[in-house]
């Protein structure tokens, strides 16, 4: 089957039923999409489709229907989408295996809502686990992000 | 500064004249050092200045021994290093080295020796170094006991000075000037005319001088990079995805597996029928192991779902099957003979229980699992003479020794590329991931075999924290606290760990009364004794350790005491309070949380304090009893930490701490059934969520001359501190983690 | 025999009034079920996490509110987790999915903790139930996604009682009946 991905068009021979994060990480070599629960619990391994935030460890191969973007493909290190320079700002990171999940999140949700209020921020962000505890750097790097976006 | 002096005069050169083009510097107390193990990686034109620093035409490597599980401890390790080395932090690359002796981590030892850590006392002294002697010869590498930061505080700086003057020295003789006109800065050394000769350039010849070991360290008011907020290191990798964790790593020629282990921990399996895994599309081999089975695939989630279906038989569990059962043989432990150690007998308790009315209650805290968020994995290539296992692992050396054993190969033949970790809180410890993936690669010779563990599996084969029970027993007159009786009952972790590593501690466990024993309290009559349960489930070091329990247990109890002497939290904290540190950090959060203030219905607050590893630790919790649940509102926490050395990462460190220990405290548990454990992925043992995270304020004191780690003590005055603060509120006394059990939260 | 006919012939709306009744406890068994209350909530926008085979009832977890877009959209979206593509859901506490964007029904077809009356009036009242008339209630079932899940919903979730053809039947013997309520 054919899977856009981070703007490449990749042909890959998987069961339909392998989650997306799978072919991602061992058929692609996508690391940056992280494996933590595959129970959707724990959020690491969100990827967008079509720009919406998708744990693509729920999400069959064969159910794809849009185009994948992943942390690499959000920004990087040389162009930092706004989400990922508030996280840089703020230092958020500890262990960081959670981040690309948590980053990916906060990117969709303040694409869908430009404005959002601290409440929101914390239901949007809740699925997300982050176990070394940076959830206040996280709180702090959305509504940093959020305020730069709004004046993009 | 004269202390700096000392060290300095102290350390000298250590096995640097075989070196070819490389020379070492070190810091030791004992007279036969280890070799240098960079020089076994030195080509010639490599500076290896010592053990952590490296410098060639190439460019400048600092070795961080402590091994990066999230703490920071990459780029504490780096900062220090690059403070006298005169670098910044954009002009180095930092490695983890091998596993060596020479990175044996002297103030673990020091933290493991049974004295209160503010005894300065010559006994405790003494005991110290012979720890420290211990250590040495054992070659325990250790990242673990919230030792990175004063393990590393002078050894490092020590490190970076002498290779700056060395390079001096270099410069010197090739120009013909004296070394006191010449500076150094941003890895050159400077000439009075202004020009720059690059570290990387005088490497060669530095190389072949006599290294300067007579070196100050420089006064704090000129540090440039210590205390000040800087950008971690790893900083930008973590933001962008690029960071690269063990589990993400590609070798050559690799393929996948994963492994089923008999979830009865320890218990062998009797027999498989995989009749149903094989010809699965990508599965080339089902592997039946002493304890379970393993699939190699080509790709990991074709291992995991043919591991599915293969059907197992597995033995019985080596300890009691039902929970009930655990907890049963904890109550039945508080006898005179599983008294392990009475650890403190102030005045006279049984005089004072006699005939009085005696205050009594009973704790409770659970088995908890590690699982931090990136699952145990490794990579092993088992070649002819050769082993190589990528991991990132707390103990690089045991690693070795154990692997050379398993294989009857020597410890050099065995390759530790250690890794970056996401996450550990004890987890990476242990060496079940190691040992399989031998396991599995010996059947593979030549082909590197990356086996990662499912989150089930993870689960399944954690080794969880202590689980422990107290009773308590005081009495109060006039509205203070008069006598204080705490039995502590919890099974050995530090035996069961110590255990399988092979080198038992010897002794009394330090840690089952950890947090307890030492309360820097001064009840008239106080007594804190320790009950060792014999061995149930295996457990292990669990973030801080035998506090997390103990802390909780002495905290809770205290409070229970004032409140039933009518007398407040605070107050009688401060009037009992007999350290100048803990009446200080005390005093901090009183002050930040402007206790006494009133609050609004529904409200309270709680306070704890804890000393582990050395620091003591306040916390004051804010709650309200909402319709919702209990939603933790704010927590004030200070600290005496000696110093500050990263004040960016200290302060996420900290409340990552605060969060860790709210978030198991209520909601995580672990529970045997049928011999498994019940929990088997975060919906079961969730912690702390984002929306449950309150406001938490961090201050950091730094009166004490001994500099002390922090990712370990915020942790245990946490879930006394949330009890505390429930009670106030609610009037309901939590004597049972996971508090979830008796209250829910939002 | 006479006789007999005219009674029969008085007490028959009695006896399909009694048969329709009967039929609506039935109904309101599996919409005060967890797999239809977990969902049909209201303006909290909060679903639950009843039933699911383990642990106590609770509000679903990872603070999750739907809000008035009732998809999530102004925070974190239903299918973020929950695919919308027909899965086999075989996995205790992956998030379901159906070949259905996963959502909450609308607002005025909360039913948590709403009584037997109650839920009774919203579903006759095509005012209060999503426009649906009886015949329309009864294809929706037949054809929902849903529904389906709701009986058949996986890896130790409790099901719903009854079948989507017993719920259809049940429907259809309530709306011959006139739709009876308790209390009417």
């Amino acid at each position: 089957m054919k899977l856009n991905v981070d703007g490449k068009s990749h042909e890959v021979d998987v069961e339909d039923d392998m989650p997306l994060l799978w072919v991602l990480r061992d058929e692609l070599g996508i690391t940056g999409v992280k494996y933590g629960c595959g129970i959707a619990q724990c959020g690491a391994c969100t990827v967008h489709v079509d720009g919406v935030a998708v744990r693509s460890c729920q999400l069959a191969a064969g159910d794809v229907d849009g185009d994948i973007t992943t942390i690499a493909g959000l920004g990087s290190p040389d162009a930092l989408h706004a989400v990922q320079a508030a996280w840089v700002e703020h230092q958020v990171a500890q262990c960081g295996y959670c981040q690309s999940g948590q980053i990916m999140q906060a990117a969709s949700f303040l694409d869908l809502n430009t404005a959002p209020t601290d409440d929101q921020i914390d239901e949007a962000m809740s699925g997300n686990l982050c176990r070394c505890g940076t959830y206040p750097r996280i709180r702090a790097a959305v509504k940093t992000a959020a305020a730069k976006l709004q004046g993009a | 500064m004269g202390r700096l002096k000392t060290i300095a005069r102290r350390s000298f050169l250590i096995g640097s004249a075989a070196i070819v083009g490389g020379v070492a510097f070190g810091a030791y107390l004992v007279k036969r050092d280890p070799e240098n193990p960079l020089s076994l990686d030195a080509a010639a034109g490599d500076a290896v200045f010592n053990p952590w620093v490296k410098i060639n035409a190439d460019g400048i490597t600092l070795i961080a021994p402590h091994a990066d599980l999230g703490q920071g401890a990459a780029s504490m390790q780096a900062m220090l290093i690059a403070e006298e080395l005169d670098v910044e932090l954009d002009q180095i690359i930092t490695s983890y080295g091998r596993p060596a002796a020479t990175y044996y981590n002297t103030a673990l030892a020091a933290e493991a020796v049974p004295f209160r850590s503010n005894d300065e006392g010559f006994a405790a002294e003494t005991m110290r170094s012979t720890m420290g002697a211990v250590m040495k010869v054992l070659g325990a590498q250790v990242t673990g006991g919230s030792t990175s930061v004063p393990d590393s505080f002078d050894k490092l700086r020590e490190a970076g000075a002498v290779a700056r003057e060395t390079l001096k020295a270099a410069a010197a003789a090739e120009t013909g000037l004296d070394v006191s006109q010449l500076k150094t800065e941003r890895a050159a050394v400077v000439l009075p005319d202004g020009t720059r000769m690059n570290y990387t350039e005088l490497a060669a010849r530095a190389a072949q001088m006599d290294p300067v070991t007579e070196v100050n360290l420089r006064d704090p008011a000129q540090w440039r990079l210590i205390g000040k907020p800087l950008q971690r290191i790893d900083i930008l990798a973590k933001s962008t995805g690029t960071q690269t964790y063990s589990i993400d790593l590609k070798v050559e020629g690799m393929v996948h597996a994963s492994v089923r282990m008999n979830p009865r921990k320890g218990a062998p399996m009797l027999g498989f029928d995989a009749s149903a895994a094989e010809g699965m599309r990508g599965v080339s081999q089902i592997i039946g192991l002493p304890y379970g089975v393993a699939v190699v695939a080509d790709n990991t989630w074709r291992a995991f779902r043919a591991l599915e279906e293969i059907e197992i038989d597995w033995d019985v569990a080596p300890y009691p099957a039902e929970q009930d059962q655990h907890w049963a043989e904890v109550a039945a432990s508080f006898v005179p003979e599983r008294l392990d150690k009475e650890w403190r007998n102030d005045g006279d308790v049984d005089a004072a229980l006699d005939g009085a009315e005696v205050f009594e209650a009973e704790y409770r805290a659970p088995y908890v699992a590690h699982q931090p968020l990136e699952p145990l994995s490794a990579i092993v290539k088992v070649s002819d003479g050769r082993v190589d296992i990528w991991a990132s692992h707390q103990l690089p050396r045991f690693v070795q020794q154990r692997v050379a054993a398993k294989l009857d190969m020597e410890t050099d033949q065995i390759h530790l590329h250690n890794q970056h970790a996401g996450g550990s809180f004890g987890h990476r410890l242990e060496f079940d991931n190691i040992d399989v993936t031998v396991d599995v690669a010996r059947e593979l010779p030549d082909t590197p075999v990356k086996l990662t563990f499912r989150r089930e599996e993870d689960f399944a084969q954690d080794y969880n924290r202590q689980i422990g029970m107290a009773r308590g027993r005081g009495t109060h007159a006039n509205g203070q606290v008069t006598t204080l009786d705490l039995d502590i009952a919890t099974v050995s972790a530090s035996r069961s760990q110590s255990g399988r590593l092979g080198a038992p501690v010897p002794g009394p466990d330090t840690q089952i009364a950890a947090g307890a024993w030492n309360m820097r309290y001064a009840v008239p009559n106080l007594r804190v004794r320790a009950y060792a349960v014999p061995e149930l489930a295996p457990t292990s070091s669990w973030r801080s350790v035998g506090a997390s329990t103990a802390g909780f247990f002495a905290e809770s109890f205290l409070d229970e005491l004032i409140h039933a002497a009518g007398a407040d939290p605070m107050s009688e904290r401060l009037r009992l309070v007999n350290d100048p540190d803990a009446r200080a950090v005390l005093e901090a959060v009183a002050e930040m949380s402007n206790w006494g203030s009133p609050l609004g219905p529904r409200k309270g607050r709680g306070v704890a304090l804890v000393t582990s590893f050395g620091v003591p630790v306040a916390e004051v919790v804010e709650v309200t009893d909402t319709d919702d649940g209990i939603k933790i509102d704010r927590v004030w926490l200070a600290a005496e930490v000696g110093r500050v050395v990263d004040p960016v990462n200290f302060e996420n460190v900290v409340a990552g701490g605060v969060i860790w220990g709210l978030g198991h405290a209520m909601n995580s548990e672990i529970t045997y059934s049928d011999g498994r454990a019940e929990q088997d992925n975060y919906h079961l043992a969730e912690g702390m969520r984002l929306h449950q995270c309150p406001v938490i304020e961090v201050r950091a004191l730094e009166n004490n001359p001994n500099i002390r780690g922090i990712g370990e003590p915020p942790v245990p005055p946490a879930a006394p501190a949330l009890a505390n603060a429930i009670f106030a509120a609610t009037g309901i006394r939590l004597r049972e983690m996971p508090f979830f059990k008796t209250v829910s939260f939002v | 025999m006479k006789q007999l006919a005219a009674l029969m012939v008085v007490l028959a709306p009695l006896s399909a009034q009694a048969d329709g009744l009967a039929a609506w406890d039935r109904i309101y068994a599996v919409a005060s079920h967890p797999r239809c209350t977990n969902c049909h909530v209201g303006d909290s926008g909060r679903p639950a996490w009843d039933g699911l085979g383990y642990g106590a009832a609770r509000p679903h977890g990872m603070n999750i509110v739907a809000g008035e877009s009732r998809i999530g959209a102004e925070t974190i979206p239903c299918r973020v987790c929950h695919i919308g593509a027909a899965g086999p859901n075989a996995v205790p506490h992956a998030a379901p999915q159906i070949d259905e964007a996963w959502r909450l029904p609308p607002v005025e077809l909360a039913w948590r903790g709403k009584s037997s009356g109650d839920v009774c009036g919203q579903l006759r009242n095509p005012d209060a139930n999503d426009g649906f008339d009886l015949a329309g209630l009864v294809e929706h079932v037949q054809q929902s996604a849903f529904v389906r899940y709701g009986f058949n919903p996986g890896a130790g979730r409790v099901p719903a009682p009854g079948s989507v053809d017993d719920l259809a039947r049940d429907l259809q013997l309530w709306a011959a009946a006139g739709s009876p309520c308790v209390g009417d």
